[in-house]
């Protein structure tokens, strides 16, 4: 199965990005979440636990928040692009019954020296709580040119 | 009873610790599919950069590589500091772990630097450094302490793959700040 490849050309500042998705944070899902990231601190996947440390429910880890903010980077930049650098704040948590959307959108453009690369806002947010974890990224892409 | 640390002396204390760090630790285990599979299952993954070798061998990288946030936590089985305890090496982390006041801990940030990139096979060690601890204040503790962390990734030829630092804020209780006045 072959995979798009992004060209620093073909990207627009402004432009939201396109493989934006949604994961529903069931019981299952926290599960995967365990066994993706081999985290087993309660409070992420642990009801009564969540409850005893003053949470309303258990939430996901930042090992999941990034899987999820990686495959929203990596579907979209194909197998020649290079994510360089990110930064991911907690802020809210994304909890248990809500449904997660990981979002994002092109703020910059530009070339540095013989790398041609790109910045980008992106977010999970949940109809609840709005954007739950901002983030920036700086992205290398092949030019065509 | 010895008297008990103001926040301030303890954050004196907690300074003198900045730059301090682990020896490098390795995981037991080469980088291997399954791991990767399953860290990619859990957020309904599918790109055969990451789960096809044979689309992976007609790529640059020539073989399937690890998603970029991938090495916090999944290198086989675990981090490399819970598989070196259970592997009885043991990890020197007390020298970056500075004293703080309150137990109670929110994990605020991460960046992440990426310089090259992790095949199956490879095998990873990670270091941890203090990178810096301040007071700054937050709503229901004055006094609370951020506390930086970087994890270091190295491959197998001791170069870094990538670096994470890690913002952490330790605070106190509500009835502890009351008493402290």
């Amino acid at each position: 199965m072959d995979r798009k490849q992004l060209y620093w050309e073909d990207v627009e500042i402004g432009e939201a990005i396109p493989t934006g998705f949604s994961l529903p944070i069931d019981m299952t899902r926290l599960c995967l979440q365990v066994s993706g990231t081999q985290d087993y601190y309660p409070v992420h996947h642990d009801r009564d636990f969540a409850h005893t440390q003053g949470v309303p429910d258990p939430f996901v880890n930042t090992g999941f928040l990034t899987a999820a903010l990686g495959k929203l980077l990596t579907d979209w930049i194909g197998p020649e692009g290079w994510l360089r650098k990110f930064r991911i704040e907690m802020r809210k948590m994304n909890l248990l019954g809500e449904t997660m959307r990981v979002k994002g959108r092109v703020t910059g453009k530009y070339v540095q020296g013989e790398d041609h690369l790109i910045e980008a806002d992106l977010w999970c947010e949940t109809e609840g709580q709005g954007v739950t974890t901002p983030c920036k990224a700086t992205i290398l892409l092949p030019a065509r040119g | 009873m010895p008297e008990k640390k103001t926040p301030e002396e303890i954050l004196a204390e907690a300074r003198k610790m900045i730059g301090n760090e682990t020896e490098p630790v390795a995981s037991p285990y080469p980088v291997e599919y399954e791991p990767i599979r399953r860290y990619c299952m859990m957020v309904d993954d599918d790109n055969p950069l990451f789960l096809d070798p044979e689309y992976a061998r007609k790529t640059k990288y020539g073989a399937v590589i690890l998603p970029p946030f991938a090495p916090f936590g999944i290198m086989s089985g675990g981090s490399p500091q819970t598989m070196a305890r259970l592997m009885g090496q043991g990890a020197d982390e007390e020298k970056v772990i500075p004293p703080a006041p309150g137990m109670f801990l929110i994990n605020i940030a991460q960046e992440w630097e990426w310089f090259r990139p992790v095949q199956v096979g490879d095998r990873l060690s990670t270091k941890i450094r203090l990178a810096d601890v301040y007071m700054k204040s937050i709503r229901i503790d004055p006094k609370a302490f951020w506390i930086v962390f970087e994890f270091i990734f190295l491959n197998q030829r001791a170069e870094t793959v990538c670096v994470a630092r890690n913002i952490l804020l330790r605070h106190r209780s509500p009835d502890e700040v009351a008493a402290d006045g």
